[in-house]
């Protein structure tokens, strides 16, 4: 049962405004002692663990956001990566300074005005995310003509001609050469702050009528348009909310890793998204963070399967490439045996920490 | 001339998409499954016959049906595997499983071939040059579309002529019907994978020959590009998905060779005919189901 | 005949060879309590498609307080004031019961999803009000202690009953109930009739609705239309329609259940 279930459950108690002031002041305090440990973590860890929590940062950004579309919408959807693309270079092409641009762009200069722009991250990730935004919303007219498998294949198809324009459009993107010299800007407070933005936004939807409307398009579209709802306009909605995100987590993306290129947003891309939230519940935010922080970590974890090992005196090879063997066959064992994920469509509530606690006084 | 000749290119390039389109549409009008898994079973059936001929020393015509029947049974066992637990299941589950089949297919493919492209020896036989006046054309060419038209046609007597065939055509129609009226609907889906199968692998050798070289991610783009051919000539049937490669093909090689400034958009061409589609003609050229 | 809340005029309806709804005439007044009946296959449900945009009519028009419908969307249709049940229920299964009767009031919600999201005053009111008046919606219907059941866990005529509520969310003039009977015993048929009549006098509700149950439609109908394989044979008051040689006819002569001079239940 989704959150917004769990809170009705418990009804419109007398003290309803008291729960929710409660709950206010505990998320705010998460919140504070999440930003300790990331300053901690920021002070104490070593570069590579900071680099990876960076990083974990981005796909919960990417993950949550995906999952509005397709686990509360229910629109089966992959094209992140293309979102993810155009995000990346927007923001590149709008931070990198003119001097390096010129000097990166050999085959054919970049057109004007792109090539004497030069602002700070801050806008540049905005103009970034609105036009993705935008990119989604012309993509829509067609794609939601289309529902089920149908609309998975086009978006899918969007993907590859994202792709294919990067790898041609020399002018803009520098083709096959991709974009160089990308200060490395992104850092554990740009992540996380877009992904606490990101979880504000999505949570709250998710619980408001829009949210409401959201899901009532995923159980019964007929009945749904039935009831007075625009089922176009508020997949659009959905929609252009992600890629809005998936735009932003781009441009840190390309802050992060310094150079990008048509082939880091294959469809591959997409299929790591698939997994995490298809393992964290489809259509649970709590399942999609929690998958998104495995998949970072646990894609580590599987290095081992990598690299040459002994097991009880036993000298095994390491695999190259064997993690994302690993990876599908998860993928295909969730679906065979697991379908809801760890979480199905529950959500984390504070109701139900402080009932594992015995603290509180409602049911869990 | 020259146009000729391109023709004769965009003819052989679209029968390939033929044969692997036909996969898609067959499982697809049985089951509804957009078998994401397709393009990298034709891959297999590459690397079988690469085998065969590489490391066995076999004759093409040996070790073609000889990958055809190996990728068959993968097919199959794809299908008992991954998909058949799942037929009662919402459908978006199996497309899911279908592209974990997919990523796994490419990725143990990685892992034991490794990325580096093997080269694929085209047979005496398909290395010659044919010229008539002008034209000068390989002789694969010739005998791709000959081979297709030929097995196809086998496709079609099986499928129209045969009880198995109308038993397939009973099932893609009602399966629950067919069921009640005592067929083993699983018997005829586990045919259904095997034939698509086989017919993937001979597409997959004669476009190996056609790009003589093999890697493990070659089934991603023919097999997208063999779905979109397949929704083209109207999803669930057979000749409809011919129509639809022969099409696909000649249309990218016409771009390429009419407007050669774009030549470097001829892979997002297919997307684009299929948002086109989608939004004009749904049902394709030759189909009568909506999607829904 | 100008003053009718919904005019029906030659609307027809083809599927490939099949003429499932031949020119239909139908007009609903105002403070109408309306049957449609006729044999399985009769177009009925078709007729409530084809009114709420689910599909296109081949011809004919239909328009609502002189407004056509043809070409709008459902929800379009639905926010002009016409709201429907579904025959083979179709609910929000994975919501509450609450919930589904929220998601009825969304398509009129004024707030728009920045404020939603920022839950700004404006929001919180509205979203206040749905609160209440959903809980009502619920009492009113009978369902009021089991707002916070999943939808899917209703027994069948519960079911039935919070369509009608989720459909009274949308603040509809006339409300199309189809086969709002099926699968209720006498006890629940009862309260359904007293509470469609309760729409219709308390809250100015008119009514059409598709229905089996003759012993439910003769009593609570004031005007019948009888179709059969897609044509009007029969209209008028239930007394007149309940004699009428070729609504006999239609019934027996389809082997149909019960003849609806018996008056039971079909």
């Amino acid at each position: 049962m989704s959150l917004a279930g769990r809170i009705f459950k418990a009804g419109p108690l007398p003290d309803a405004a008291g729960t929710r002031r409660r709950d206010t002041w505990l998320t705010l305090a998460a919140c504070a002692l999440g930003g300790g440990l990331l300053w901690l973590a920021e002070n104490q860890a070593g570069g590579y663990v900071v680099h990876m929590l960076t990083l974990s940062g981005l796909f919960v950004v990417l993950a949550v956001s995906y999952n509005l579309i397709n686990g509360f919408t229910g629109q089966f959807s992959l094209e992140p990566n293309a979102f993810v693309a155009c995000g990346a270079y927007v923001t590149a092409l709008l931070t990198i300074s003119p001097l390096e641009k010129e000097a990166s762009f050999i085959l054919e200069p970049l057109i004007w005005p792109l090539s004497v722009i030069h602002l700070p991250l801050l806008p540049a990730l905005l103009i970034a995310g609105l036009c993705t935004a935008l990119m989604a919303f012309v993509m829509g007219f067609p794609v939601f003509r289309v529902r089920g498998d149908y609309l998975a294949i086009v978006t899918l198809g969007f993907g590859e001609v994202v792709r294919v324009v990067a790898n041609n459009a020399q002018s803009v993107t520098n083709g096959p050469l991709g974009l160089k010299g990308i200060a490395h800007l992104t850092n554990l407070w740009w992540a996380w702050g877009l992904a606490g933005a990101t979880l504000f936004v999505v949570v709250r939807l998710v619980h408001s009528s829009y949210g409401r409307a959201l899901k009532a398009i995923r159980e019964d579209e007929t009945a749904a348009e039935a009831m007075g709802i625009n089922a176009f306009w508020h997949k659009m909605l959905a929609f252009t909310l992600s890629a809005f995100f998936e735009g932003m987590a781009g441009g840190l993306l390309a802050h992060l890793i310094t150079t990008i290129s048509p082939s880091l947003f294959t469809f591959f891309m997409t299929f790591n998204l698939l997994i995490i939230i298809v393992v964290g519940g489809l259509g649970s935010t709590t399942g999609a963070v929690l998958g998104a922080i495995l998949f970072t970590f646990g894609g580590e974890w599987l290095r081992v399967v990598e690299e040459p090992a002994t097991l009880f005196g036993l000298d095994i090879p390491g695999i190259p490439g064997m993690r994302m063997v690993v990876f599908s066959l998860i993928l295909v064992g969730v679906m065979l045996f697991a379908r809801q994920g760890i979480l199905g469509r529950n959500e984390f509530s504070w109701r139900w920490l402080l009932a594992r606690l015995g603290m509180g006084r409602g049911r869990a | 001339m020259d146009l000729l000749q391109q023709f004769i290119n965009g003819l052989t390039l679209g029968s390939l998409y033929a044969m692997i389109a036909i996969g898609y549409t067959m499982v697809y009008g049985i089951l509804r499954l957009i078998n994401f898994a397709h393009g990298d079973v034709m891959m297999v059936g590459c690397y079988a016959a690469w085998f065969g001929a590489a490391q066995f020393g076999l004759p093409w015509w040996v070790s073609l049906p000889v990958a055809m029947a190996l990728t068959a049974l993968l097919g199959v066992a794809i299908d008992q595997g991954a998909y058949r637990p799942l037929r009662r299941a919402p459908r978006i589950s199996a497309l899911i499983t279908a592209i974990g089949v997919s990523f796994f297919l490419e990725n143990l493919g990685l892992v034991i071939f490794g990325g580096r492209p093997k080269a694929f020896a085209r047979p005496e036989i398909f290395n010659q040059i044919y010229q008539w006046g002008e034209l000068r054309v390989l002789s694969l060419s010739v005998w791709t579309p000959v081979i297709t038209a030929l097995i196809l046609a086998g496709l079609l007597l099986v499928i129209y002529r045969t009880r198995v065939g109308m038993a397939m055509r009973a099932v893609s129609r009602d399966i629950s019907t067919v069921e009640l009226m005592g067929v083993d609907s699983n018997r005829i889906v586990a045919l259904t994978f095997a034939l698509g199968s086989a017919l993937a692998a001979a597409g997959g050798v004669f476009w190996a020959m056609k790009y003589p070289q093999l890697n493990p991610l070659l089934g991603v783009l023919p097999g997208l590009k063999a779905f979109v051919a397949a929704v083209l000539g109207g999803i669930g049937n057979v000749a409809g998905a011919m129509l639809g490669g022969l099409i696909l093909g000649l249309a990218e090689i016409m771009l390429v060779a009419l407007m050669p400034d774009l030549a470097g958009y001829r892979d997002a061409l297919a997307f684009v005919l299929l948002i086109g589609i989608l939004l004009f003609r749904p049902t394709g050229i030759m189909g009568e189901k909506l999607p829904e | 005949m100008s003053g009718a809340l919904l005019e029906i005029e030659g609307l027809s309806c083809r599927f490939g060879g099949l003429l499932a709804l031949d020119s239909l005439d139908l007009a609903v007044e105002p403070g109408a309590l309306a049957g449609l009946i006729g044999p399985n296959g009769a177009g009925k449900t078709t007729c409530f498609n084809l009114i709420t945009g689910r599909v296109r009519p081949s011809g004919g028009n239909v328009r609502f307080q002189g407004r056509p419908l043809a070409g709008l969307r459902p929800s379009r249709v639905n926010r002009l004031g016409v709201a429907r049940t579904f025959q083979n229920i179709r609910l929000f299964d994975d919501l509450t019961v609450l919930e589904n009767v929220l998601v009825g009031f969304h398509g009129r919600l004024k707030a728009n999803f920045l404020s939603a999201i920022l839950r700004l005053p404006a929001y919180a009111r509205e979203d206040r009000r749905m609160h209440d008046r959903g809980l009502e919606l619920l009492d009113l219907v009978g369902l009021g202690r089991l707002g916070q059941e999943r939808a899917s866990n209703l027994a069948y005529g519960q079911q039935r009953l919070l369509e009608i509520a989720r459909a009274l969310a949308t603040g509809p003039r006339l409300l199309l109930l189809d086969e709002p009977a099926a699968g209720m015993n006498p006890n629940e048929t009862a309260a359904l009739a007293r509470l469609v009549r309760r729409l219709r006098d308390d809250m100015g509700i008119s009514v059409l609705l598709i229905e089996h149950d003759m012993h439910f439609v003769m009593n609570l109908c004031e005007s019948l239309t009888v179709l059969d394989h897609g044509r009007v044979i029969a209209r008028g008051a239930p007394r007149e329609v309940q004699s009428d040689p070729a609504v006999i006819e239609a019934y027996l002569g389809a082997g149909l259940e019960t003849a609806p001079l018996e008056g039971g239940h079909a």
